[in-house]
């Protein structure tokens, strides 16, 4: 090899293997590239030119300078350091005594709040019963007022402050019911501050221990704002159920049940209802939906159903006197012809009986009877034990007189009330 | 898109002129910053690719001129007498990454010249120009660069024969 071709070996060897070559640029670079091209970008333009990437940038800038004035600066959430106690130390707020315990550095603090005027202790809070809220700082939760915060500073340390703010709670007598539901509220942090209920359905109150009554069924949010002289507010919630309640109604479809086979059929038109209680007025429940009762003795009773909701809500219906005794009665007519060609022994039908030739009485439902009728000198002139048997005007064969004659009846109706009646009847010219 | 298609092409051509990979990606990155912001200079005439290399060189030489002071140092080792074997050499027996090693290995300047006269192929008045240089220079490094490529690539021919 000359000179001149090892020259040329060297440069074709570069030249071939290097002229067209490819490399691979990672996907990390082409990022680091694109970002930098973006900047490029960014500062390309004089700031007078028109250039969308400007426009954003003062977009951005303005949002960022509006979220700053719209959130408000957060309080001071610690005292200064030379207020803070160590770890076990006792403060002493105005009316109360805080302590603050804790057995190694990452458990939660301990804290108990003693007042000093009972001596009793209003808050104990057990692990968990501590409540962590915005930037470690804890509260203790159930103390009430002059409240105390503990926050995290370091890892040994525990600073108390007197708090802002303690919480409101809702006590409410009742948290769920049927409608109409009654509920009586309670604050018992009455001197913190102002209370101002919210009921949840439109209602509010400005009392402390407002009662309230829910007529429709719903889950109601109950708030109860407490302010202070210095405007700070806590806010407690409870939520309130309203059950709907179910609507019981019935019919008898039997009003006359003393036949000797009819019984009396209960309709059912309750609504919203899982479940049922008769009372069908004399001793004798049923928890069936449409029971029917064969009462054992005829009567006016008072039937009652109750109606129960999948959640125990009751509605009751009772119908007074469900039996009035349309089906018992006797009554008299107030003359009469017998028959003029002999005694006819009394016996009737009731419908046949066109001739009225037979004193009697259109009854029903009489069980027993006695009638007796006297002359207008008092002397029985007829009686009978059978209703079956009337008086076919005739005493000892003989027909009497013309005349107005006085009967009296006893009895009972099979309802178990007594018959009692008196009156008299004329006996016709034949 | 043209960073996808093209930045591979021309990762290459910024690998034969930088130090180290570091170096050869950032020219690289400036060099399709320049692009970007220039393309409308790109007259239509010739290969895109072509001007893409050219703006690449052109970013490369830039990049030269900014770090001329702090390269300006020649390993001793580039005076060392070269005294070289006569045979060739095998295309087959270097991987371009063996190419690059050696390239990198050079002073800058060296490089430069070798770089643009060989594989650019540009005159050595021309490079003179680019590179702020005489004439005379350009044709002297050139030739030292090729004498210590040669002397390179004949112990890394070596080093590879140890081992294969």
């Amino acid at each position: 090899m000359t000179e001149e071709e090892r020259d040329n070996n060297l440069e074709n060897l570069f030249r071939n293997k290097l002229e067209e070559k490819e490399m691979v640029a990672e996907s990390d670079l082409t990022g680091r590239f694109m970002r930098r091209l973006g900047w490029k970008e960014f500062f390309r333009f004089p700031p007078t030119r028109f250039n969308i990437y400007y426009v954003s940038a003062v977009i951005a800038g303005l949002t960022v300078a509006g979220l700053m004035l719209l959130i408000p600066p957060r309080g001071k959430d610690t005292v200064p350091d030379d207020l803070a106690p160590k770890n076990g130390q006792t403060v002493t707020g105005a009316n109360t005594e805080i302590m603050t315990e804790r057995q190694n550095e990452n458990e939660i603090p301990k804290v108990t709040v003693t007042e000093a005027a009972s001596g009793t202790v209003r808050a104990e809070p057990a692990p968990g019963g501590v409540t962590e809220r915005q930037n470690g700082i804890k509260t203790p939760t159930g103390a009430g007022e002059n409240d105390i915060k503990v926050s995290k500073q370091g890892k040994d340390e525990v600073s108390v402050t007197q708090a802002t703010m303690p919480g409101a709670v809702i006590s409410a007598s009742v948290t769920s019911g049927c409608v109409p539901l009654r509920v009586s509220f309670r604050n018992p942090d009455a001197a913190t501050g102002t209370a101002e209920w919210s009921f949840g359905d439109g209602g509010s109150s400005g009392e402390n221990n407002p009662d309230y009554i829910y007529d429709l069924p719903g889950t109601y949010k109950v708030s109860l704002t407490l302010t202070d002289q210095r405007g700070r507010k806590t806010m407690a919630t409870e939520v309130i159920e309203a059950w709907a309640g179910p609507s019981a109604s019935f019919e008898i479809r039997q009003n006359d049940p003393w036949g000797e086979s009819d019984k009396a059929s209960f309709i059912n038109l309750s609504t919203g209802a899982v479940q049922y209680l008769w009372d069908f007025g004399d001793g004798t429940f049923s928890t069936l939906s449409d029971p029917s009762y064969k009462y054992e003795r005829a009567g006016s009773y008072n039937v009652t159903l109750v109606a129960y909701s999948e959640n125990g809500c009751a509605d009751s219906l009772t119908i007074n006197d469900a039996f009035t005794d349309n089906g018992t009665f006797i009554r008299f007519p107030n003359a009469f012809m017998p028959n003029a060609g002999g005694p006819t022994g009394g016996y009737y039908n009731q419908r046949t009986d066109e001739d009225n030739q037979v004193f009697h009485p259109v009854t029903s439902g009489v069980t027993s009877y006695n009638l007796k009728i006297y002359n207008k000198v008092g002397m029985l002139v007829f009686e009978s034990d059978d209703i079956a048997m009337g008086w076919d005007g005739y005493y000892k064969g003989q027909i009497c007189t013309p005349g107005v004659y006085v009967w009296k009846v006893r009895g009972t109706f099979r309802n178990g009330q007594p018959v009692v009646m008196a009156g008299d009847v004329t006996l016709l010219n034949y | 898109m043209l960073w996808k298609q093209y930045s591979g092409y021309l990762l290459g051509v910024c690998l034969r002129y930088a130090t180290d990979r570091p170096e050869a990606e950032d020219m690289l990155q400036e060099a399709f910053l320049r692009i970007f912001f220039n393309l409308g200079e790109y007259s239509g005439t010739g290969s895109f690719k072509g001007w893409l290399r050219k703006v690449t060189v052109n970013t490369a030489i830039t990049y030269y001129h900014k770090n001329l002071r702090h390269k300006h140092q020649i390993d001793i080792d580039d005076y060392v007498s070269t005294e070289t074997g006569t045979s060739g050499f095998e295309e087959d027996f270097y991987t371009a990454e063996d190419l690059y090693r050696v390239l990198n290995e050079l002073s800058p300047g060296y490089r430069m010249v070798f770089n643009l006269y060989t594989i650019e192929g540009y005159k050595h008045h021309e490079i003179a120009e680019m590179l702020g240089i005489d004439v005379n220079t350009s044709k002297s490094q050139y030739s030292r660069a090729r004498a210590i490529l040669r002397k390179k690539l004949e112990d890394l021919t070596k080093l590879k024969g140890k081992y294969t």
